[in-house]
């Protein structure tokens, strides 16, 4: 399964409206929460894909990079695939990941994947990702989802 | 009877301590005190946070219901008047002290060297408000005073944010953020952008009392507890994931030469880039309520005095 979320969208759900970055640990939790709802209802055994599209998002702090991203992988088996992210987003983010070995997968504009996180992990998510054929090398030496 | 409390006519981090010790030998009877600012000539954020601070802490409860608050003599110098009133500190003084002098009605400041001005930090709503308004302010500031990538200014908002966040989550009161920029010509011939937080609520010590007094044993103090927190990411939270503001900010910093420095009760840490020299860990120092981080971050590319 494949779910689309719209970050700046559930940002704007989740608090009053008017601010536009991820920060604060209380704002993640419940964006989080919202994720996790959207994303909940695969069948036993199937992964789930999350593309996070965090296109509108402002800033986001490294308390929300692991409120968010780090707890969403770390609590629940779900593959996240990030677009729309800025160098600052990757700024909080990677280390956060980095920090507790996980990784997950950045779309670029172009549809090719980069890994974010620790290697290890990341290298593991995308041989799973190619074993189930919800990702495929392309020539190169990139990789692509191919259930775009 | 009144105890009086000098204000340091230049009254920075520096001074601070000396500030601290007049605060805490004049507390000592429970007797209502004076701030005396009469002379102050110059204060940096850290001075300003850090006085409405100590004016937080200082309201003794009254016989009825309310509070009394602390005296304040404010400046008499006009220029260092309208500063602070532009500076936004005025606006937060007037609820915690009883200011005698002349205070100007003068708006807090939309000026250049004022990125942010004294601004009350109380819960996560007050941090989204801070991020939202610096980005908008310093972006610009950033890459044309301090020469820093336009990329750096959503890692200063990140910065700022957790040390705000400090407060929400850990002092168990309110507190104040202030960011300013202007020539720090004391210790490098260059503009620097400086965040001063401070809040006059628990402190680190026993913020993170539950979970680190035993493994630390008899060195459990002020200092151990700065120093589980900054060097040591330790968090009071048991939450694996905790513990990533403050050393989020150092990598920031690490990348930038800043500076940060962290008091709390009767310690004093801080990371100490090539430019200062600042001792990294100071114990024994006058108490202090709450915790007070200060955030220098200097001009890029210019040579080091």
């Amino acid at each position: 399964m494949i779910q689309y979320i719209d970050m700046h969208a559930v940002l704007q759900e989740s608090i009053s409206g008017v601010y536009a970055d991820l920060v604060t640990r209380p704002t993640g939790r419940v964006v989080r929460e919202r994720i996790e709802r959207a994303i909940a209802g695969g069948s036993v055994g199937e992964i789930t894909v999350a593309r996070i599209d965090f296109t509108g998002v402002g800033c986001i702090d490294y308390s929300c990079a692991d409120e968010i991203v780090a707890k969403l992988l770390r609590d629940r088996f779900a593959v996240l695939v990030l677009s729309g992210i800025t160098d600052g987003h990757r700024e909080a983010i990677e280390p956060v990941l980095s920090g507790h070995g996980l990784a997950a997968l950045i779309e670029r504009a172009d549809g090719t994947l980069e890994s974010l996180g620790a290697a290890a992990a990341a290298a593991a998510l995308l041989d799973e990702l190619v074993a189930r054929r919800l990702a495929a090398p392309l020539p190169g030496g990139t990789y692509a989802l191919t259930l775009a | 009877m009144t105890r009086l409390v000098e204000v340091p006519a230049h009254f920075d981090d520096r001074s601070f301590d000396q500030f601290a010790g007049a605060f805490a030998e004049a507390r000592r009877d429970d007797e209502r005190l004076l701030f005396d600012a009469h002379a102050a000539e110059w204060a940096s954020p850290y001075g300003l946070v850090g006085l409405l601070a100590a004016g937080q802490a200082a309201r003794r409860p009254g016989s009825g219901a309310p509070a009394e608050r602390p005296l304040l003599t404010a400046p008499t110098s006009p220029e260092v008047l309208s500063y602070w009133a532009r500076a936004g500190f005025f606006r937060e003084a007037a609820e915690l002290f009883e200011i005698h002098g002349k205070v100007p009605r003068v708006k807090a400041a939309e000026e250049s060297e004022v990125l942010l001005p004294v601004t009350p930090v109380r819960a996560a709503e007050d941090v989204h408000a801070v991020v939202s308004k610096i980005q908008q302010r310093a972006s610009a500031i950033l890459a044309s005073e301090l020469s820093l990538d336009p990329k750096a200014t959503m890692g200063f908002a990140m910065a700022l944010s957790e040390a705000c966040q400090n407060i929400v989550e850990h002092a168990g009161t309110g507190g104040w953020v202030s960011v300013q920029a202007y020539n720090w010509r004391r210790k490098l011939a260059r503009r620097v952008v400086v965040i001063a937080v401070g809040d006059a609520g628990v402190g680190f010590r026993h913020s993170l009392e539950p979970t680190q007094n035993k493994r630390f044993g008899d060195r459990w103090g002020d200092a151990a507890a700065l120093e589980a927190a900054l060097v040591q990411g330790v968090s009071r939270f048991r939450d694996p994931g905790r513990g990533q503001g403050l050393a989020g900010i150092r990598r920031y910093l690490v990348r930038w030469t800043g500076k940060i420095a962290i008091r709390s009760g009767t310690a004093r840490i801080a990371i100490v880039p090539p430019w200062d020299d600042d001792v990294p860990l100071k114990d024994g120092l006058p108490p202090f309520p709450g915790a007070q981080v200060l955030i220098i971050i200097p001009e890029q590319g210019s040579a080091e005095r």
